[in-house]
C-alpha cells in the first residue's frame, strides 16, 4: 500500500505532463484523493497494538552489492505524518483552482510528484532511498517556487535550494559515515535504517558527535532552527499559497522527523551531550524570532517566521529526551501542520482578492469578509496555543516534558535529560510572545477599520468573501484542529509505544553519560562552534 | 635510453624508434597547433598528433604481437576520417560567419 | 520542623473532603452553554436577525442553573463529588506512579465549585436576559451571544475542573471571550487595542499558573484535585519516599507561581492594567466577566489551592504576597477611581479594588471573608454596571459624569436610580442593610485579628472610606441634582434610530430601559438583599458562604481562618503588637493549634474576654466588633464627604452641597490644594505610560533590533557564504581567455607537467 502511494502520485505527475492542459487539475485531484482514501484505508488496517513496529513493509532491491534497497514501511509516528501529508494534498491542489492559471500542467505535475517525494521520507525503511527522498524534495518545490511565485521568486527559490542543499549533504556524509561504520563492522554494506541504527549506537562518543552534528547540521536546516533559518521567510513569502502550505505543513516536518528517526535513534550519547546547546539555541530561536515576528508588515513573513519560532518548541520537545517532550514533539509536528498550513492559505484567499500581504495595506477585513475572518482568527488561535484546539496539547507537551527533563530529583515527575524548569520557564515566554505577534496581526488584518489598497476592484471570479470551495477547503483543517485538541488521546495513545521505545534507549544512554562523566561529551561539546560554521 | 642507443648501434629498427618518430610528429603536430592560427592549419596538425598516437598504437601493437592496438587504430581513422568531415564543415561555416580563417576570431567564451 | 507535622496534619485531616461519585448529569452544565454557542454560530451562519440567540442562550444557561441547583441541593456537603466524563491527555511511559499523565475532562464538586457555579450560572443567565434587550439591534447580536455562552462554559470548566490542565483550560477559554468580546465592536482600534492588552497581560499571569502547574505535576506527579490534595493533607510529595512537603521548596514555589495566574486574571497589582481598558467591550460583558465572574477565578484558584498556600511549616511568601498586594491594589485602584470621570471606568477601578480586598482576606487567612465577598460582590457589582450600562445605553453612550445629571427625576429611570441607590450602597459598605458591609467588614475584622496582618487593615480601612466616597460621588452626581444631560456620540443603527434624527442637545431624548432590563436590575437589586440573609443563614457554622467554604479545599486550614476564643490566638496577637511583621511567614506554627471548628466571625457571642487580654484590640474591643462600628463611620464619612463635594443643593432637605449644574462641583474647588497630585491620579498615575516606556517599548526596540540583525548578520552570514564561490569564480576567471591557442598552450602545458612529474618521480 505505501509503495502505491509513491506510485500513484508519480503516474499522475506523468499523465498530467502529458494529458490536455484543462485536464490537468482534474488529475491532481483524483489522484489525490485516491490516495487519501488508501491513506484511510491504511490507517483501518494498521495494527495498532503494535504501533512500534514497521508495518505494511515491501521492498524491492536496487543494488544489492551496496545493500541498497527500496524498503518501506511505517510504524504509527510515519503513519501520522503519511496521513498528514495526504490530508494536506488534495487542500493544497483545490486551494490552487483559482490561484494558478499559467503552466498549470508544469504547477499540477510537480505539486502531485511532491507528494510521492514526501510520502518516500516517511515510508524509508532505506537509508538510501530516504536520502533520495529527502533531497528528492527539493526538486518540485524549487519549480513551485521558482515559476509561481511572487516577485522576487527567483532568488527565494535559489536561496531555498542552496540553503537546504548543503545542508543535507553534510548530513549525507553523516549518514554515511554511520553506513561505513557499519559496513566496517559486519563486512558488508548495508543501507537498513534499522541495522544501521544498532550499529550507530555502538559507535564511541566522538563518533556519534560528529554524526550527531553533520545530521543536525542538515536536518536543522530544514527544520529549520536559529541561526540558519532565513531562507524560510523568504521561501514562504514568495512561495504560491499551496507551496507555503506544504512547506509549513510537511517539508518542516522531515527536519524534525529526520532529528526524530535518525539523531535520537542512532547516536543517544550524543544526544545527551548536546541536549543543552540545541535547546538553548531552539529557545533563542523561539523568542528571537517570535519578536521579529512583532515587526514585520508582511502577513505572510509573520506566519513564517511564526514557523520559526514554534518548530522550536518542537525541537525542544525532542531533545527533552522524556515521553512526554518527544510525544508532544510528534504531536507538534502533527499540529503545526494544520494549523499553520490553514493560515497560510487564508492568507492565500487574502492574496487573491487583494494582491497584498502588507498590512499597511489591508486591514478590518472582519468588516468585508465575515468567514474569512472567522477562520483566520479560529486558526490564529490555534496556533497561539488556545486550550481546547490543537495547538495546546502539542505546546503544553512539549513545555511540560522540557520541565520534567533534568527535573528528577525535585520530584515523582521528573524524568532524565539535561534541561529543565529554567528551559520551561524561558521558552513559556514564548507563548507571551506568540500572542503578542498574533493577536498583533489578527488585529492589523482582521480588525478595525476597513482598509484596502487603492487600486482594489473584486476579483472576476471570486466573491467578496469565501467561496464554498474555499470554505471546503478551509473546514477539514478546522476539524483537525478542534478534534486534535479535544480528543488528543487516542493519537497519544498509538505514539506512545514507538516514542516509549525510543525514550528508553535516549535514558539508558543518559544513565551511562553519568556513569562515564561525561568525557566523550566534553570532548564533542568543544567542536560545536567550529561545525556551526558548516552549517550555513 | 640505452635499450634506444643499443638498436641503433646494432642497426635495427626497434620499438623504440616508431615511438621516438611518433612524439616527433606529435610534437610537430601540437607546435604547428599551437603557433598557427588557420583554423585548416590547426585542423591539419591536430591530425598530424592523432597519426602520431596511431602510430605509437601500432607500434605497441607489434611488439606485444596482439592486435588490441592495431584495432584501436581502425576505429581512430574511421572516427578521424567522419571527423574530418565534420570539422572540414565545420570550419567552412566558421568562414561564413566572420569571412576569416583565423582561430582569434572565435572567443566567445572568454569568461 | 518535621517533628511538629502530624499533630497538624490531625487537626488539618478533617477538613479534606472524601470524595464521592457526582451525579453523571453535571456535564449538562457545560455543555448547555456550550450548545448555545454553537446554536448562536448557526445562527451567525444563517445570518438569523431576530432576537432567537438571545432567547436561546438565556434559555440554556437558565436550564444549566436549574441544573447546578439541583447538582448543589443533592449534594451531601459531606464530601466532594467527582464526576470524569473523559480523558482529555494521556500518556504514560512506564507503570509506577509519575509515569503518566492523565488529564482528564472531569469535575470536582466541592462547597467553593458549588458556590462559584451558582452565581456564574444564576448572573449568567440574568445578564443575558438583560442584553438581550441592551444588545438589541446590533449587527453581531448573535456572535454577542456566541460569545457569551462560550465564556459560560469556559468558567464552567474553570470551575468545575477536577484537574489544573481543565482549569487551565477555562482559564485560557475566558481568557479568549474576554478578549472575543471587549474587541466586540471590532471596528473600534481602541477596543481592538485593550482585547489586545487584556489577552496579553492574562498570557503573562497565565506562563506563571502553566509553570506552577509544571512543578505541581513534576512535584506530586499528578494534578487531579482528588489525588493531590489527598497528598497535600498527608504533607507528602508523590513519590515512593513520601517525602515531606514541608522539607521541599515546592510547597512554597508552587503557590508563588500560582499566585501569578491568579494576579493576571484577576487584576491585581502589577497586572491589572487590562481590566480598566476592558471596558470598551458592551456592559453587559462587563457587567458578567469583568465584575462578578471572570475576574473572581484569581481568588478561586487561590482558594482552592489554600492548603498549599498556607501548608504549615514552610514560608507563606505567596500568601503573604497575595494579602500585601490585595491590600496594595485595593488602595490604589481606589485612588485612581476617585479622580475618573468616565463611570464605568470607576466602576472598573472599584472592581480592581474590591478584588484587592479578596486577595486581602486570602492573605489575611479568611478564605470565608473572601469567598462571601466574591459572592456578594458578584450580585452588587453585576448591578453596578448594569444600572450603568443602562444610562450608557439610553444617553447614547454618554459615560462622563460630567455631562450626566439629575436621572432621578427623568421620567422612565426611576427603576435605575434606585437599584443604582442600592449597587452603590453595597459598595460603599453602608452599615446592616448591605451585604457588601458585612463581606467587606469579615475580611477588614480579619486582618487586625490576623498576626501581622494590620497594616493591611488599616490600608483596607483607609480604601473603605475612598469606596465609600467615589462611589457615591458617581451617584450624587449622575441620579440627582439638576436635570441635565449631554447625549454621547454613540448611535445604534436600530429601530431607537429616531434619537438620531435630531442630533445633539436640546432634541435628544434618552430612551428609558425596558422591561428586560428593568427586570434584571431589580432581580440583582433583590439579590444583594438576599445575599445578607445568606450570610446569616446558619450563622453559627458560618454562614451559607462560610459552610460551603468550609466544605471545600479551603476549608483546609480554617484553624486559622476561623476565630474562636482559645489561647492560641492570643498568643499569636501578642506576638503581632510588638511589631507588625507578618507572622505568618515568621512562625507559622504558632497557631496550629487553633481549633476547627470556628466559622464565628464574633457576631455572635465570640467572649470579648478572649480577646481582652490579647493585644489585637481596637478600642478596647474584640476586633471583630470593632470593625462593625469603624467600618460603618468610616463608610459614613465617605459618603457624607461625597455628598458635600458633589451633592445636590437641598436633597433630601440635607442642604448638602452646592452643586447647581452637571459639569461642576464643590470638589473643583478643592483641586487646585492637592497640585499635581490630582491630575496624576486622572492619569491613573501613569502606569500605562510607565509600563510603555519600560516594557514595551524597549521589547519593541528590541524586536528591530533582532530583525535588523536577522537580515544584515544572519542572513547576511549565509549571503556572504553564497558569496564565497563567487568570489573564487572570479579570481579564476582571467584564466578563461576564450582564444583556441589558449586552451591547447594549457593543454600542452599540461602534458608538459605530467610529462616532467613523472621523468622526475617515476
Amino acid at each position: 500500500m505505501l509503495q502505491a502511494l509513491i506510485v500513484i502520485p508519480l503516474l499522475s505527475a506523468l499523465a498530467i505532463a502529458f494529458a490536455p492542459k484543462a485536464n490537468a487539475r482534474v488529475i491532481a485531484t483524483m489522484s489525490s484523493v485516491i490516495c487519501l482514501a488508501v491513506g484511510v484505508l491504511m490507517a483501518w488496517q494498521f495494527r495498532w497494538g503494535d504501533s512500534g513496529e514497521m508495518q505494511f513493509g515491501w521492498s524491492m532491491d536496487v543494488l544489492p552489492e551496496l545493500g541498497i534497497s527500496m524498503s518501506l514501511g511505517v510504524d504509527s509516528i510515519a503513519l501520522w505524518l503519511i496521513e498528514l501529508t495526504l490530508l494536506l494534498a488534495p487542500i493544497c491542489v483545490i486551494g490552487s483552482f483559482s490561484a494558478i492559471k499559467d503552466n498549470q500542467k508544469t504547477y499540477y505535475a510537480w505539486l502531485t510528484a511532491l507528494q510521492a517525494a514526501l510520502i518516500g521520507v516517511f515510508a524509508a525503511r532505506d537509508l538510501a532511498f530516504f536520502y533520495v527522498s529527502f533531497e528528492f524534495t527539493l526538486i518540485p518545490m524549487w519549480v513551485l517556487i521558482h515559476l509561481f511565485g511572487s516577485t522576487n521568486r527567483k532568488k527565494a527559490a535559489t536561496k531555498f535550494f542552496l540553503f537546504t542543499f548543503t545542508g543535507s549533504v553534510i548530513a549525507l556524509a553523516g549518514l554515511v559515515y554511520v553506513a561505513w561504520f557499519n559496513a566496517g563492522m559486519m563486512g558488508g554494506w548495508s543501507f537498513d535504517i534499522a541495522e544501521l541504527q544498532q550499529a550507530a549506537r555502538r559507535m564511541n562518543g566522538t563518533q556519534q558527535g560528529w554524526v550527531l552534528l553533520a545530521m543536525m547540521a542538515g536536518f536543522a536546516v530544514k527544520v529549520p532552527l536559529f541561526p540558519v533559518h532565513t531562507w524560510l521567510p523568504l521561501a514562504h513569502t514568495e512561495a504560491p499559497t499551496a507551496g507555503s502550505v506544504v512547506l509549513a505543513g510537511v517539508l518542516l516536518k522531515l527536519g524534525t522527523y529526520a532529528i526524530f528517526r535518525f539523531v535520537l535513534a542512532f547516536v543517544p550519547d550524543a544526544v545527551v551531550a548536546y541536549a543543552v546547546p540545541i535547546a538553548v539555541l531552539a529557545i533563542i530561536g523561539i523568542i528571537y524570532t517570535g519578536l521579529i515576528c512583532w515587526v514585520q508588515r508582511d502577513v505572510k513573513k509573520l506566519v513564517a517566521y511564526s514557523s520559526v519560532s514554534h518548530l522550536g518548541f518542537c525541537v525542544l520537545g525532542l531533545f527533552a529526551i522524556n515521553s512526554v517532550g518527544v510525544s508532544g514533539s510528534v504531536m507538534y509536528m502533527i499540529n503545526h501542520g494544520l494549523s499553520t498550513g490553514a493560515l497560510f492559505l487564508c492568507i492565500g484567499m487574502m492574496y487573491e482578492r487583494y494582491h497584498t500581504r502588507s498590512m499597511d495595506e489591508v486591514g478590518g477585513l472582519a468588516n468585508k469578509m465575515p468567514v474569512w475572518a472567522f477562520f483566520m482568527v479560529f486558526f490564529t488561535l490555534a496556533s497561539v496555543g488556545l486550550p481546547g484546539l490543537n495547538g495546546f496539547v502539542s505546546e503544553f507537551l512539549c513545555l511540560l516534558g522540557t520541565f520534567q527533563s533534568g527535573a528528577g530529583s525535585m520530584g515523582v515527575g521528573g524524568t532524565v535529560g539535561s534541561l529543565g524548569p529554567w528551559f520551561a520557564a524561558v521558552a513559556g515566554t514564548g507563548m507571551v510572545i506568540a500572542a503578542i505577534y498574533l493577536l498583533y496581526m489578527v488585529g492589523k488584518i482582521v480588525f478595525g477599520e476597513l482598509r484596502e489598497p487603492a487600486d482594489y476592484h473584486v476579483h472576476e471570479t471570486l466573491p467578496i468573501d469565501l467561496n464554498g470551495r474555499e470554505i471546503g477547503v478551509l473546514v477539514p483543517l478546522a476539524i483537525g484542529c478542534v478534534v486534535l485538541g479535544v480528543l488528543p488521546t487516542p493519537v497519544l495513545r498509538t505514539i506512545e509505544q514507538p516514542v516509549n521505545q525510543l525514550v528508553q534507549t535516549l535514558e539508558d544512554a543518559h544513565d551511562h553519560m553519568l556513569v562515564r562523566g561525561g568525557e566523550d561529551g566534553v570532548v564533542v561539546v568543544a567542536v560545536w562552534d567550529e561545525s556551526e560554521g558548516d552549517v550555513e | 635510453m640505452h635499450l634506444l642507443a643499443d638498436s641503433m648501434v646494432m642497426g635495427q629498427v626497434t620499438l623504440a624508434h616508431y615511438l621516438l618518430l611518433s612524439a616527433g610528429l606529435f610534437a610537430i603536430g601540437m607546435i604547428g597547433f599551437l603557433t598557427r592560427r588557420n583554423l585548416i592549419i590547426m585542423f591539419l596538425c591536430t591530425e598530424m598528433m592523432f597519426q602520431a598516437a596511431g602510430l605509437a598504437l601500432i607500434a605497441f601493437s607489434r611488439y606485444h604481437m596482439n592486435h588490441t592496438g592495431e584495432v584501436f587504430v581502425i576505429f581512430v581513422l574511421t572516427i578521424a576520417a567522419a571527423e574530418a568531415a565534420l570539422a572540414l564543415a565545420l570550419v567552412v561555416l566558421c568562414f561564413k560567419r566572420r569571412e576569416s580563417l583565423d582561430a582569434s576570431a572565435w572567443s566567445e567564451l572568454r569568461g | 520542623m518535621f517533628e511538629s507535622m502530624p499533630a497538624l496534619l490531625g487537626a488539618g485531616s478533617a477538613d479534606v473532603l472524601p470524595t464521592t461519585v457526582g451525579p453523571g448529569w453535571l456535564w449538562l452544565v457545560p455543555i448547555l452553554a456550550l450548545a448555545g454557542c454553537v446554536a448562536c454560530g448557526l445562527c451567525l451562519a444563517m445570518r438569523v436577525r431576530t432576537k432567537a440567540p438571545a432567547w436561546i442562550v438565556v434559555g440554556l444557561l437558565g436550564i444549566a442553573f436549574v441544573l447546578t441547583f439541583m447538582g448543589y441541593s443533592g449534594w451531601d456537603s459531606a464530601s466532594a463529588q467527582v464526576v470524569k466524563v473523559f480523558e482529555w491527555i494521556g500518556l504514560s511511559w512506564g507503570d509506577s506512579a509519575g509515569q503518566s499523565l492523565s488529564f482528564n475532562f472531569g469535575f470536582y464538586m466541592d462547597g467553593l465549585s458549588w458556590l462559584w457555579m451558582l452565581f456564574v450560572t444564576g448572573l449568567g443567565t440574568l445578564i443575558a436576559l438583560y442584553a438581550s434587550e441592551y444588545m438589541q439591534g446590533d449587527k453581531g447580536y448573535a456572535r454577542f451571544f456566541a460569545g457569551f455562552a462560550l465564556f459560560v462554559f469556559s468558567m464552567a470548566c474553570l470551575v468545575m475542573a477536577d484537574n489544573l490542565v481543565l482549569l487551565y483550560l477555562g482559564w485560557e477559554g475566558v481568557g479568549l471571550c474576554s478578549y472575543l468580546l471587549i474587541g466586540y465592536f471590532y471596528k473600534k482600534p481602541s477596543a481592538v487595542a485593550a482585547a489586545k492588552k487584556a489577552f496579553i497581560v492574562n498570557r503573562i499571569g497565565d506562563l506563571g499558573l502553566a509553570l506552577g502547574l509544571f512543578l505541581t505535576f513534576v512535584t506530586f506527579g499528578t494534578v487531579q484535585y482528588d489525588e493531590l490534595f489527598a497528598l497535600i493533607d498527608q504533607g507528602v510529595a508523590g513519590d515512593m519516599a513520601r517525602t515531606p512537603l514541608s522539607e521541599m521548596w515546592q510547597t512554597w514555589a508552587i503557590p508563588l507561581l500560582l499566585m501569578v495566574g491568579a494576579f493576571g486574571k484577576s487584576a491585581q497589582l502589577p497586572l491589572y492594567v487590562w481590566l480598566p481598558d476592558a471596558m470598551e467591550g458592551p456592559t453587559p460583558v462587563s457587567a458578567l466577566i469583568h465584575a462578578a465572574t471572570m475576574v473572581t477565578a484569581g481568588v478561586y484558584l487561590v482558594a482552592r489551592f489554600f492548603p498549599l498556600f498556607a501548608f504549615e511549616g514552610v514560608p507563606h511568601y505567596a500568601l503573604w504576597t497575595v494579602g500585601w498586594v490585595g491590600a496594595l491594589t485595593a488602595l490604589f485602584s481606589s485612588t485612581i477611581a476617585m479622580a475618573q470621570f468616565d463611570i464605568k471606568r470607576i466602576m472598573a477601578y472599584s472592581t480592581i479594588s474590591q478584588l484587592g480586598y479578596m486577595f486581602a482576606g486570602l492573605g489575611v487567612l479568611s478564605t470565608v471573608g473572601a469567598a462571601s465577598h466574591v459572592f456578594t460582590h458578584a450580585f452588587f457589582k453585576a448591578l453596578l454596571f448594569l444600572a450603568c450600562g443602562a444610562v450608557m445605553h439610553g444617553f447614547a453612550g454618554q459615560l462622563d459624569l460630567r455631562k450626566l445629571s439629575g436621572l432621578w427625576s427623568v421620567p422612565g429611570w426611576r427603576i435605575v436610580c434606585v437599584t443604582m441607590l442600592i449597587g452603590c450602597m453595597n459598595l460603599a459598605g453602608v452599615p446592616l442593610i448591605t451585604a457588601g458591609y458585612w463581606s467587606k467588614d469579615m475580611i477588614m475584622a480579619e486582618a487586625f485579628v490576623t498576626p501581622g496582618g494590620q497594616i493591611i487593615g488599616w490600608i483596607l480601612l483607609l480604601t473603605a472610606g475612598l469606596t465609600a466616597y467615589y462611589t457615591f460621588r458617581v451617584f450624587f452626581r449622575v441620579f440627582v441634582g439638576p436635570v441635565s444631560f449631554e447625549p454621547g456620540d454613540e448611535h445604534h443603527d436600530d429601530e431607537h434610530g429616531h434619537d438620531n434624527g435630531h442630533g445633539g442637545g436640546g432634541g435628544f431624548h434618552p430612551h428609558a430601559p425596558g422591561w428586560a432590563v428593568n427586570t434584571v436590575l431589580a432581580v440583582l437589586a433583590l439579590s444583594s438583599f438576599a445575599a445578607i440573609g445568606l450570610y446569616f443563614t446558619d450563622k453559627p457554622n458560618g454562614g451559607f458562604v462560610g459552610n460551603l467554604v468550609g466544605d471545600s479545599t479551603a476549608g483546609y486550614v480554617t484553624p486559622y481562618g476561623h476565630h474562636g476564643a482559645d489561647d492560641g490566638h492570643d498568643d499569636a496577637h501578642a506576638a503581632a503588637e510588638g511589631d507588625v511583621r507578618f507572622v505568618l511567614v515568621a512562625d507559622p506554627p504558632a497557631h496550629a493549634s487553633g481549633d476547627a471548628t470556628g466559622g464565628d466571625h464574633g457576631a455572635d457571642g465570640t467572649p470579648d474576654a478572649a480577646h481582652a487580654s490579647s493585644g489585637g484590640l481596637i478600642l478596647g474591643m474584640d476586633p471583630h466588633k470593632a470593625m462593625y462600628y469603624i467600618s460603618a463611620v468610616v463608610g459614613l464619612i465617605g459618603i457624607l464627604i461625597a455628598a458635600v463635594l458633589h451633592g445636590p443643593l437641598g436633597m433630601g432637605g440635607l442642604g448638602l452641597g452646592t452643586r447647581t449644574e452637571a459639569a461642576r462641583s464643590k470638589a473643583d474647588e478643592l483641586l487646585p490644594a492637592l497640585g499635581p497630585v490630582a491630575r496624576w491620579a486622572q492619569h491613573k498615575w501613569y502606569v500605562d505610560e510607565f509600563y510603555d516606556f519600560l516594557l514595551r517599548t524597549p521589547l519593541r526596540v528590541l524586536s528591530h533590533v533582532f530583525h535588523a540583525i536577522d537580515k544584515l548578520l544572519v542572513d547576511g552570514l549565509v549571503n556572504g557564504l553564497g558569496l564565497l564561490p563567487r568570489a573564487m569564480g572570479s579570481a579564476l576567471r582571467p584564466s578563461q581567455s576564450g582564444v583556441l591557442q589558449g586552451y591547447a598552450a594549457g593543454m600542452a602545458g599540461g602534458l608538459v607537467l605530467l610529462l616532467v612529474i613523472v621523468l622526475i618521480f617515476m
